[in-house]
């Protein structure tokens, strides 16, 4: 049920014809994992937060440094060592008081995955490394929960969206996880332009609405500012989605 | 034959800004060594010291994973060969 004061806050958004009031109320009721509060997750947990999604849990094992403040807008100088679900949460809150936002300062690992996922609506990928990418996207095929993948380098950055059993995952596409977690270049509009990118993917898949990036990759050059797309096509032999995965082998 | 190569932004960049080239070869492994032939930056980009494709790069062929056949997916004339690469940071 939308409050005097939801109709309000977000009048110019329930404006939007395929949206409106019913599109408001199932973002209200919704639950958003953000998973890892850098260059992405920060931005994508703002933009989640003023859209009014009812429920964000924000997880993250990190604390801010100084070095991170050029693109993790959440994170003040005040903030360094702090950890960043903490620090992001409380201006997430000053920023909007009508919604749950839940700071988890913990590590995600193979056997807390699901663990910290299960009954999400949706999980926005906002990490820095391969290893905990590959991690959450099993995570998301085994719960059934639609997995927003974002990422970035330099200037180039990726979207794409997971639906669990209807789009290929991140393993068709990279059967073998990636080594290594590295220091990458990066500027701080790089990961908000993405995570802006897989925050609109998050509120049409929940309110229901538009046409998602399933089972094509967008690319974005932020040299020649090209958005281009790939095609993905489902790997039948996935170890982590494809057709011969039993159910207890996830 | 004709095989095209699509590269990712980054590869692009170093293909002086090309986003598809023509390349010749009957296997993914032969179009790839046509195209790092006339651009070995690329080369040092996905392939690692023993010439192994990097983890981070992926090979898809006519959108679909070539996965465990990188280097060695029979290739015909009019396919399209993808050079994928995966963007870590976040």
């Amino acid at each position: 049920m939308l409050t005097k004061n939801d109709l309000t806050r977000y009048e110019r958004q329930i404006l939007y014809p395929d949206f409106g009031e019913e599109g408001q109320k199932r973002l209200k009721q919704s639950h958003v994992v953000v998973a890892g509060l850098g260059g992405l997750g920060c931005s994508a947990s703002l933009y989640l937060t003023c859209a009014g999604v009812g429920h964000v849990t924000l997880i993250d094992c990190d604390r801010v440094e100084l070095s991170n403040l050029n693109r993790q807008t959440l994170h003040f100088e005040e903030d360094i060592g702090e950890g960043k679900p903490i620090s992001a949460a409380r201006k997430l809150t000053e920023l909007n008081s009508s919604i749950e936002v839940t700071p988890v300062f913990k590590k995600i690992t193979e056997s807390n995955a699901r663990e910290i996922i299960k009954g999400a609506d949706l999980v926005i990928d906002g990490m820095d490394n391969f290893k905990t990418r590959f991690i959450l996207n099993k995570a998301c095929i085994a719960e059934g929960i639609p997995f927003i993948h974002g990422g970035v380098h330099g200037l180039f950055g990726e979207v794409t969206t997971i639906l669990p059993g209807k789009t290929p995952c991140l393993a068709c596409i990279f059967p073998e996880v990636p080594h290594g977690k590295v220091t990458f270049p990066v500027f701080g509009v790089t990961p908000a332009l993405i995570a802006i990118l897989q925050v609109t993917e998050a509120i049409k898949l929940l309110a229901g609405f538009g046409s998602l990036l399933t089972g094509k990759m967008l690319y974005f050059n932020g040299e020649t500012m090209d958005f281009t797309f790939r095609n993905l096509v489902k790997n039948q032999n996935c170890k982590v989605c494809g057709q011969k995965m039993s159910k207890n082998e996830h | 034959m004709s095989i095209k190569v699509r590269l990712n932004p980054m590869l692009q960049k170093l293909a002086g800004g090309q986003e598809v080239i023509e390349v010749t070869g009957t296997t993914t492994g032969e179009c790839l060594e046509d195209l790092e032939s006339r651009f070995p930056v690329i080369k040092q980009m996905i392939r690692d010291n023993r010439g192994q494709l990097r983890r981070y790069c992926s090979v898809l062929v006519n959108s679909e994973s070539t996965h465990p056949k990188e280097l060695t997916t029979p290739v015909k004339d009019g396919d399209q060969i993808d050079i994928v690469v995966f963007f870590g940071g976040g």
